[in-house]
């Protein structure tokens, strides 16, 4: 594989995955709820590009199609070329699709917590998990939503850029956005928020004791983590041309166990070690799946990599569990402000 | 008609099977096994294997192969996975990621296994079903009757084994409460290890079953185990008879109540089979959050009586 690919490709996973993993970390590693259904969360940003904005742009540009993937396609080579000729207005639909993903993504977060706001964190990891491995059944089976196994074709909101530049173009769009989520993370998690989240994952009844709403608290936490979770669904969607990629029955795998993985082997509530987590996944997962032809010729493997590729991941998963259970960066105290103050005063004194 | 009510006995059977394997272990070791599916998943590729290279007359010969199969899973569960855990005092949540990223070890297992059936029979072994290997008696499809007498011999052995033998009575001390049992002098650890063999063993038994009733596929552990999950929660998780009870609601209505949909709103509706668990599960959770077993119906007769 050419080194090109290989470092455009591990670049954008990074982006993508920093994302969801970052979203990841405000629930489980700040706040300590187990959100195995996180793949849900992306499959919204999937579904507001494909189902809602896609329809949106079918009836404003008044477009026939038997299938929402037949009609998404015409639309598709309609958007493209309003597109090619205007810049503008694909920044502006990827701009609102991302704000919209992030509406629906908080509301539907919030309410996929609900049946089970209230539960201890086996009962809760079960129900995330199974409502979530359901809509992909129904997005998945149901060919009117979005597509269903058909898929459907989104815009491309870089046709104005030329063939090989546009993969580094969006690439670089999403590392920007993946900037900005952390930026923005960092700030709001290094606030009382943060604290309280950090306060609920090591005693929830001391926490409920000084008149704290702990199911409010997981409401809202959700809602957050998945309106962040969603963008990355959009931008991958879009990335792809496709909403295909997201909306397949193997979500579990991508888009809730891998950003697990990565979190834990980062360091939990601490974003800098979850974004050198991220970065140690996707380097060893796409050297595995770039080169993975070449390892099954070379140790003359009679079955598919990718089945060897979760037995690596599973494992390290156990390892990471059994002798860091800390992750790569221990988590740090917050810098607060008398924090800063006491110690920029004992450096005076010494 | 009674082809369905067929089949969604035939379901249930093998959905009790599977939350009765799930109870046993989570009430011993206290953890939702997230693996569950893929261990009867795994088991029925093993009945599928033996059953082409031994050439049996029927794929039931291989139960005995795919329940030790499957109890070899389980034990190694444990084994590699739980037991260090435990040791270092991992706490629940972390014991829960262990059991998914076994899952995922298993998933791959499976794949590999698998595709090297494939290779090896010279036929695909992705996809597999025993339906047609199946016998009649009397009209009566074969899995009916042998599902059924799984479940009566699987339940009668455990509630010998459990009330009758003095090896039951110390694993339902160390299911109360570990620490006290261990201070009387129960060896908690192979009450655990025990369970686990036990509870591979049934979800071996199933697999070894599944196919006679579907098809089955890699990934099928990972769709089997949200119902899994809803008919042992719906029972109350933690106790066996609950794990009979919902078992059979779930399974029960998952396919009858689809049907009935299907009626109502035309076949489209039959891809939605597994939102009827989910829906039952989310509604166990608003209004008995400890499942059927944990309400007091007595109260309820009582009341009414009056």
């Amino acid at each position: 594989m050419a080194l090109e690919t290989l470092i455009s490709s591990i670049l954008l996973w990074f982006g993508i995955y920093s994302i969801i993993a970052l979203s990841l970390n405000i629930e489980y590693g700040y706040g300590g709820i187990p959100n195995f259904g996180k793949a849900l969360a992306v499959l919204i940003g999937a579904f507001t590009a494909g189902a809602i904005v896609n329809r949106i742009l079918i009836s404003a540009f008044s477009i026939k199609g038997d299938t929402i993937t037949q009609a998404s396609g015409f639309m598709k080579s309609v958007v493209d070329e309003v597109i090619a000729a205007n810049p503008a207005f694909g920044i502006g639909l990827l701009l609102f699709s991302l704000a919209l993903a992030g509406l629906v993504g908080a509301a539907i977060g919030g309410l996929f917590i609900l049946p089970s706001a209230k539960l201890e964190s086996d009962y809760l990891a079960i129900t995330l998990l199974a409502i979530a491995e359901i809509m992909f059944m129904i997005a998945y089976n149901n060919t009117a939503l979005v597509g269903g196994y058909y898929g459907a074709p989104v815009p491309d909101v870089l046709a104005f850029v030329s063939g090989s530049v546009r993969e580094w173009v969006f690439v670089g769009l999403i590392l920007f956005f993946a900037l900005i989520t952390y930026l923005f993370l960092e700030r709001a998690l290094n606030s009382p928020y943060g604290r309280l989240l950090r306060a609920m994952r090591e005693d929830a009844v001391a926490l409920q004791f000084s008149g704290k709403d702990i199911m409010w608290v997981r409401i809202k936490t959700l809602a957050f983590s998945s309106a962040v979770a969603s963008m990355a669904g959009v931008l991958y969607s879009y990335y792809a041309g496709n909403v295909i990629g997201i909306v397949n029955l193997f979500a579990r795998v991508n888009w809730t166990f891998y950003p697990f993985l990565m979190v834990l082997l980062g360091g939990i509530s601490n974003n800098r070690g979850v974004l050198a987590g991220v970065m140690s996944f996707v380097v060893i997962w796409r050297l595995l799946d770039g080169y993975k032809h070449e390892i099954a010729s070379l140790l003359n493997l009679p079955f598919d990599v990718n089945w060897l590729q979760y037995i690596i991941f599973g494992v390290l998963m156990i390892v990471i569990l059994y002798y860091r259970p800390e992750g790569l960066i221990k988590e740090k105290p917050i810098e607060t402000e008398p924090l800063k103050d006491l110690r920029s005063k004992r450096s005076e004194k010494a | 008609m009674s082809l369905l009510v067929n089949n969604a006995v035939i379901y249930a059977n093998l959905l009790t099977l599977l939350a009765i394997s799930l109870t046993i272990t989570y009430i011993t070791t206290s953890v939702p096994n997230f693996a569950q599916g893929s261990f009867a998943v795994f088991a029925s590729y093993f009945a599928y294997l033996t059953y082409t290279i031994f050439n049996f007359p029927t794929p039931y010969f291989s139960i005995p192969f795919s329940i030790m199969f499957g109890a070899l899973i389980g034990v190694s569960t444990y084994l590699l996975v739980l037991k260090p855990l435990i040791q270092k005092e991992a706490s629940i949540l972390i014991l829960m990621i262990a059991t998914l990223s076994w899952d995922l070890i298993l998933l791959g297992l499976i794949g590999i296994f698998s595709e090297s059936m494939s290779k090896m029979i010279m036929a695909d072994a992705s996809k597999f079903n025993f339906i047609s290997l199946d016998f009649k008696l009397a009209g009566i499809k074969g899995i009916l009757i042998s599902s059924t007498l799984a479940v009566v011999f699987s339940l009668a052995f455990l509630f010998f084994l459990l009330y009758r033998t003095k090896f039951g009575v110390a694993m339902r001390a160390s299911m109360e409460n570990p620490s006290l049992a261990e201070i009387m002098g129960v060896n908690v650890e192979t009450t655990r290890l025990f369970s686990w063999l036990l509870s591979g063993a049934f979800s071996g038994l199933a697999g070894a079953l599944l196919p006679f009733l579907q098809e089955t596929f890699q990934t099928t552990g990972q769709m089997i185990i949200v119902s899994i999950f809803a008919a042992s929660i719906v029972g109350g998780l933690s106790t066996i008879y609950g794990a009979i009870l919902g078992g059979y609601l779930v399974g029960l209505s998952e396919s009858l109540v689809t049907f009935w949909l299907s009626k109502i709103f035309g076949m489209s509706v039959l891809v939605y089979t597994k939102a009827v668990s989910l829906t039952i599960l989310i509604l166990t959770l608003l209004f008995i959050p400890k499942g059927l077993t944990s309400v007091n119906w007595r109260r309820y007769i009582w009341r009414w009586k009056r």
